[in-house]
């Protein structure tokens, strides 16, 4: 009996998260064409249902009746594979990110997410990693250059931020003594300047910009880069295919912000408020949550895309030893007992 | 040889940080001004006697009847050929004491007026020609319908009541009196 109400409750949990995860990741898609047309002064789209609202459902019919293309000369079975190997890696990340610190459906159920890894840090940097290869193997599949180049370059953008930004990570870690998300989260309740963000200032730009590269988002969307690249790796994707890259993007954002809000603004923890009941604990969450997707958004249409090599003597010569000596002092610190 | 002075770049801007959020505020500005498009077909675009819409025919407020003598000046104007005219005689200008007819007038006036909307270039030529302020540049401006032959105009779709064209006429008149002046070639 207890092993059915335990599954019972893991598959509610799967269905709640990963249903809001993909509701959230479309009305991003949204949110991201109405904060466009906002700061360029326009309407964004406002005629598929109230506000607009339903346009992301109309983009999906839309993308379902496009007729599906692969290249002659492409590779056909790393072709269609490529899609779902970029997509899957970004939604399983969102398994251990937790969002509330007791579970409402089960006592003694543990947090609010679908596991409550102890190595929970290590597994949504090893997927958030792994996500890389469906977009390489989708760029060479193709066999077209602008899809190779834009894999080369997503490739080499990845090894060089990914090393910087779990270093800055690594200084959380170290503070906080553990890999469980939930245990850090949980170490910055009570007041607001408990929040990781206050004692690491450095570590959070450090990530909160390293994400933008991981994410392959604007200013660093080396890997699309459509005035170069026509669409980069994806240039010769259509139909579902080109959405499950597009949806696989919107996750990544969705999981990247929700480490971004785990390690630095408290995740589920509502500052003056120790264990607030499990619904203001989610709504918190998810509102830090928006405040970032909104972030990256209004990023993308305000900076200008960065050179390429500019990119990587960033990465290389200015995060790398600035999150080295970051992690050194906060060793320092902490071995000292002062952190 | 030009050698271009390039700006020294303060400690800020090389810093890049401080600039990228002075552009965030510019563009979180921007958010709250209003938008500029225009909402076409719930926002019409405004219009005035100046715009040179569709060809369109007068009639007279009294009686609906046409001004039109179908003197082909007009189609002969006509850059793109749009017009086709076929006239015929009327007499509707009779006129009557106590309903006799005593003295019938008899003018012309157009069986069949065409115009291919298709064709017509909107130039406002046919305007110019007519001597009987039969057909002026309305306003409307919307042209669009499935078949081709829709599109081909007949009486019924061309005709207006002169009092709805009147801002147009009244303009018309008022830029004919500028020629109308003495000028120093006279």
């Amino acid at each position: 009996m207890d092993m059915l109400i335990t599954i019972a409750v893991i598959v509610v949990k799967i269905t709640c998260i990963y249903g809001g995860m993909i509701v959230i990741a479309a009305l991003t898609t949204l949110a991201e064409r109405k904060v466009s047309a906002w700061i360029q002064f326009r309407h964004g789209p406002n005629r598929v249902g109230p506000w607009g609202i339903l346009q992301p459902l109309a983009d999906g019919v839309k993308f379902i009746f496009k007729e599906e293309l692969v290249p002659d000369s492409a590779n056909k079975w790393m072709f269609r594979m490529a899609p779902a190997l970029s997509a899957m890696p970004a939604m399983m990340g969102v398994a251990v990110i937790p969002f509330a610190a007791e579970s409402p459906l089960y006592k003694d159920s543990g947090p609010l997410a679908i596991a409550d890894l102890d190595i929970g840090v290590l597994y949504v940097l090893a997927f958030s990693g792994l996500s890389i290869y469906g977009i390489i193997l989708g760029g060479w599949a193709s066999n077209s250059k602008f899809s190779l180049l834009g894999a080369i370059r997503a490739s080499a953008q990845m090894v060089s931020y990914e090393l910087a930004m779990i270093l800055s990570i690594m200084a959380i870690v170290v503070m906080s003594g553990s890999f469980n998300m939930t245990e850090i989260a949980s170490l910055q309740a009570g007041p607001l300047w408990n929040w990781n963000i206050f004692s690491q200032p450095v570590a959070f730009m450090l990530f909160l910009i390293a994400t933008f590269a991981e994410t392959n988002r604007h200013p660093f969307d080396f890997a699309e880069c459509e005035p170069e690249l026509v669409g980069g790796f994806h240039t010769e994707y259509s139909s579902m295919r080109f959405a499950l890259f597009f949806l696989g993007e919107y996750c990544a954002i969705f999981v990247m912000c929700c480490m971004t809000v785990v390690f630095f603004l408290g995740g589920f923890e509502v500052p003056f408020w120790e264990d607030a009941p499990w619904f203001i604990q989610v709504g918190a969450m998810v509102s830090k949550v928006v405040a970032f997707l909104f972030l990256f958004i209004w990023v993308r249409w305000t900076i200008p895309r960065f050179r390429f090599d500019q990119l990587m003597g960033l990465g290389w010569k200015v995060f790398l030893p600035v999150a080295l000596v970051n992690l050194l002092i906060t060793g320092g610190l902490v071995s000292a007992g002062i952190l | 040889m030009v050698i271009v002075k390039r700006k020294e770049l303060s400690l800020s801007e090389r810093l890049y940080l401080p600039e990228i959020f002075r552009g965030m505020s510019m563009t979180f500005r921007a958010m709250f001004k209003p938008a500029v498009t225009r909402q076409y077909p719930e926002e019409p675009l405004p219009t005035d006697e100046v715009t040179r819409g569709q060809p369109r025919l007068a009639t007279n407020d009294e009686d609906g009847s046409i001004r039109c003598v179908s003197c082909g000046l007009c189609e002969a104007a006509c850059p793109a050929y749009a017009i086709t005219i076929d006239g015929q005689d009327t007499d509707r200008n009779a006129i009557t004491i106590a309903g006799d007819v005593t003295e019938k007038f008899i003018e012309r006036e157009p069986k069949e007026f065409e115009i291919d909307m298709l064709r017509c270039i909107l130039c406002g030529f046919c305007e110019e020609a007519c001597p009987k302020d039969a057909i002026f540049m309305s306003d409307e401006l919307e042209l669009a319908d499935f078949t081709r032959k829709d599109l081909i105009y007949g009486l019924d779709k061309l005709k207006r009541p002169v009092s709805t064209l009147r801002p147009r006429i009244d303009y018309i008149y008022k830029v004919n009196e500028r020629w109308q002046a003495s000028s120093s070639t006279r």
